[in-house]
């Protein structure tokens, strides 16, 4: 992490080797983080790193061309090196369809609190100690555990050429814990601005571990009414990132968003925002292009409303700016990283009460989006506690499951949203990550199942 | 030393490296044109000649082109008494076309979706690859995916083209004979592994026809280096061998595990990252018969080519993959194109069931160069060598 002059010194060194090389627009983001993260297995803490990075990308535009070029090194000889390269690379471009410029218009931002002192000043030593207490606490319940403990410290300076200038430094703490036991496995996760509570997860992952642990049953392929945590809907989401809800996506035709905006495609308590400005969620004050983070409805009570855009692809596709470039210059031109879905009224206990026959869904594992992105088709399988549900009651463990689903069908399905959301933090998302409630979806399509071992 | 004195606070294991030589030496993939002796000017000219002729049909939305260099510069040393320099250069590129009528969407690639194909080469590979002429063929089959039948759903004896291959191979083996995901290690984010070390010698994983080989020696392949991230010479070895499972990939912390050396496959993304167990070239060996006598000896079958979706359980057990093509066999011929393909299955049965692997002529290494594992995720360049199969009683989705 860098300070707040350490940084500018080094983004406005880039604009002005931007402007050297003839740029008649720039915009540069300087990003740094300090971050710790320990893996366990077997109950063993076996992979324990740190790790100090930096990375500056600078953009130049040149008769509405664009080209961008980064670096991990920042002394003059290379940031101009690098401007060279994003100046070659734009004289090489297209203009930009119907492009109206940087970001200039200076708006105050959002007054959020991203930055926790205690969380950026745990030692490794502090988190291996959580780690031996959730250790112990599962020996005496039957489980071992596996899993990764992150803690790190990002600083993020972002300027351009028209005197826009955005500097802020956030805090992350993120766990995912599974609980191993004899018949079945477990599974906590959250990600927090302050240290999230290792230990409190190794217990809610021991719970799903050793539930019905005596009582496993088997089931056909078919259709059953699933109650999905918040981890399983979130890597169903993270996907419409990438084939529905980004700039590319809406842009080269794939995303069931093109030709239904403003049109009642899924169902009315289904609504899906960005939104960075939850003081419960992962607040953010701007996005990379400089722009205030404020909460964008993508889809709201069932109707589309916008892509995820940045700027140049707002210009392009005629939409107003959504304040979600993550990526100078990406190739995705817009993605949602603070991705909330409303909750409902119920409960998780109200839900699976009000289930006949169904299906518990803790997580789910390598889903897949490309299978026929106009309807959102996607396919992937159960892990770490698939449970059966039979006359409102939690009466077996399942194996995993195969499924295979229309994410546009199944979000036009929901019968159920629980009032409490849990956060799920994203892979590639240093930033944000998923806040969803539990829900009840009808009629979910299971299409196959993990078999025992033919020996 | 902070980080490793925390570690021994949640230990409860001490880590036992097997036995590795010194090593000082150089080692470098080879190429015949400096990639970056390549004006821009020329690399998007080629793009531009080979995109251009899959424009001018109102069905085609959009058409794209990659070209794209890589280098890697690595110095290793450790206090073993080993100092390795190794330098990579490598290039890709593909082309692909996006068609769009009403609701159907098809997107065709050449030769593989995702940037295209991977070699350690210098231009050369992108001349070979001769695209502007190959652009053709991809947007004459997306225009035609456009109105092709849906692939029919049941069991069909299925032919699993080279590139598509390469990827089954990728999922069901490559990673289920990771030595680090068969011990748990990496059960947190992509699952573990079936094939447990119990099972080295005695399990049957596919039938006779099936031999699956870890090869980090094959010139030109970017899954080929001289030394791993340990210090490991580069080797080549059986993973499967006449269907029998007989070998994991393994690292010099792993081996020990299993009563076993390093055989040399641990890489790291970057000098900050853990070196952790990585694919190197994993490769289905040719079989003895022609492509062409495989498909005229399937009465009634389906062949697919071209990955298009990928998805496999915390196990690598259950799969689903979908490819961008696929043709109907019939009587030994090919017939109909088909759209949306998708075969599923359990890795054993599945591997069991390969009674034909076509011969060298079908044989292809192709460069993947994203695959991700670990915590934080590291992305590395891995590739498979892979011939036509032919797989009997497969259920297709």
């Amino acid at each position: 992490m860098r300070s707040e002059q350490e940084s500018f010194e080094i983004v406005d060194r880039a604009l002005d080797a931007a402007r050297a090389t003839g740029a008649v627009e720039a915009d540069a983001v300087f990003d740094s983080t300090d971050q710790n993260i320990s893996r366990f297995a077997n109950s063993n803490l076996h992979q324990n790193m740190s790790e100090v990075g930096a990375e500056l990308t600078l953009r130049v535009i040149v008769d509405d061309a664009m080209g961008v070029a980064s670096t991990t090194v920042f002394d003059a000889d290379e940031i101009a090196r690098t401007a060279a390269l994003a100046r070659e690379a734009a004289r090489h471009s297209d203009a930009l369809q119907n492009f109206t410029g940087l970001y200039r218009d200076h708006e105050p931002l959002p007054d959020v609190c991203t930055f926790d002192d205690a969380t950026a000043a745990i030692a490794p030593a502090d988190k291996a100690r959580a780690l031996r207490q959730m250790f112990d606490r599962g020996r005496t319940s039957g489980v071992e555990f596996a899993g990764a403990y992150g803690t790190g410290a990002t600083s993020v300076a972002v300027a351009n050429t028209h005197g826009v200038r955005r500097y802020c430094t956030l805090t992350a703490s993120d766990a995912t814990v599974i609980a191993i036991g004899a018949n079945g496995s477990g599974y906590a996760t959250t990600i927090d601005r302050k240290n999230v509570d290792v230990v409190a997860l190794g217990e809610e992952a021991t719970f799903k571990a050793t539930l019905r642990a005596d009582t496993i049953e088997d089931i056909e392929p078919g259709a059953y009414d699933v109650i999905l945590e918040p981890p399983a809907t979130a890597e169903v989401v993270d996907w419409m990132n990438l084939i529905t809800l980004s700039g590319s996506a809406y842009d080269d035709g794939s995303s069931f968003f093109v030709g239904n905006i403003g049109k009642q495609i899924l169902g009315t308590n289904f609504t899906l925002a960005d939104d960075a400005l939850d003081l419960d969620f992962l607040p953010f004050p701007f996005d990379l292009e400089g722009l205030p983070k404020r909460r964008v409805a993508l889809i709201e009570n069932g109707i589309i409303r916008t892509p995820a855009v940045d700027k140049t692809y707002a210009d392009r596709l005629g939409f107003p700016p959504t304040a979600t470039c993550w990526n100078l210059g990406g190739t995705e031109h817009g993605s949602a990283f603070h991705l909330s879905i409303d909750g409902g009224e119920s409960t998780r206990e109200e839900l699976i009460r009000s289930t006949k026959r169904g299906i518990w869904v803790t997580r789910f594992n390598y889903v897949n989006g490309l299978l026929e992105p106009k309807t959102a088709l996607m396919t992937g399988t159960t892990r770490d506690g698939t449970f059966l549900i039979r006359d409102g009651e939690v009466v077996a463990r399942l194996p995993n499951l195969r499924w295979t689903q229309s994410i546009v069908e199944a979000f036009s399905r929901i019968e159920g949203l629980t009032r409490e959301r849990r956060r799920v933090a994203t892979w590639y998302n240093p930033f944000g990550g998923t806040i969803a409630p539990v829900m009840k979806i009808a009629g979910w399509n299971f299409t196959g199942k993990q078999e025992s071992l033919a020996v | 030393m902070e980080v490793a004195a925390a570690s021994n606070i949640a230990s409860t294991q001490r880590v036992v490296l097997s036995d590795v030589e010194p090593h000082v030496a150089t080692w470098s993939s080879t190429y015949e044109i400096d990639p970056w002796s390549i004006p821009l000017e020329k690399k998007i000219e080629h793009l531009l000649q080979s995109t251009e002729p899959m424009r001018g049909d109102a069905r085609i939305h959009q058409v794209l082109g990659d070209i794209s260099c890589y280098r890697q510069e690595k110095i290793f040393a450790s206090t073993a008494g080993s100092y390795i320099e190794q330098t990579t250069t490598e290039m890709g590129g593909g082309v692909e076309a996006v068609a769009i009528e009403g609701s159907e969407f098809q997107r065709r690639t050449y030769p593989n979706p995702f940037g295209g194909d991977f070699q350690a080469a210098g231009w050369e590979f992108i001349e070979r690859l001769d695209l502007p002429r190959k652009a053709l063929d991809v947007r004459d089959e997306a225009l035609a995916l456009l109105t092709a039948p849906k692939a029919p759903a049941g069991r069909f004896d299925l032919i699993i083209g080279s590139a598509q291959l390469a990827l089954q191979v990728h999922e069901s083996c490559g990673h289920p004979t990771e030595l680090d995901r068969a011990m748990g290690l990496e059960i947190s984010l992509a699952g573990g592994s079936f094939l447990q070390p119990s099972m080295l010698g005695n399990f049957r994983y596919g039938s006779e026809h099936v031999n699956i080989v870890g090869d980090a020696t094959i010139p030109g392949s970017i899954g080929s280096f001289g030394f791993d991230d340990d210090g490991v010479p580069a080797q080549r070895f059986h993973l499967i061998e006449n269907g029998m499972f007989v070998g994991y990939l393994t690292g010099r912390d792993t081996a020990p595990a299993i009563g076993r050396k390093s055989n040399g496959t641990v890489r790291a993304q970057t000098a900050a990252r853990i070196p952790i167990i990585r694919m190197t070239n994993i490769n289905l060996e040719p079989g003895p018969t022609p492509l062409a006598d495989i498909v005229a000896d399937t009465k009634h079958g389906i062949f697919v080519e071209t990955n298009k979706s990928w998805s496999i359980d915390d196990l690598r057990l259950n799969f689903q993959f979908g490819c961008e093509v696929a043709y109907e066999i019939e009587n030994g011929r090919l017939g109909r194109l088909l759209r949306n393909p998708l075969y599923t299955g359990n890795t054993p049965e599945f591997w069991r069931s390969c009674d034909a692997v076509a011969d060298r002529a079908s044989w292809q290494v192709w460069g993947l160069p994203n695959c991700g594992k670990g915590d934080p995720m590291q992305t590395m360049r891995v590739a498979h060598g892979a011939p036509a199969a032919r797989f009997r009683g497969v259920e297709m989705a």
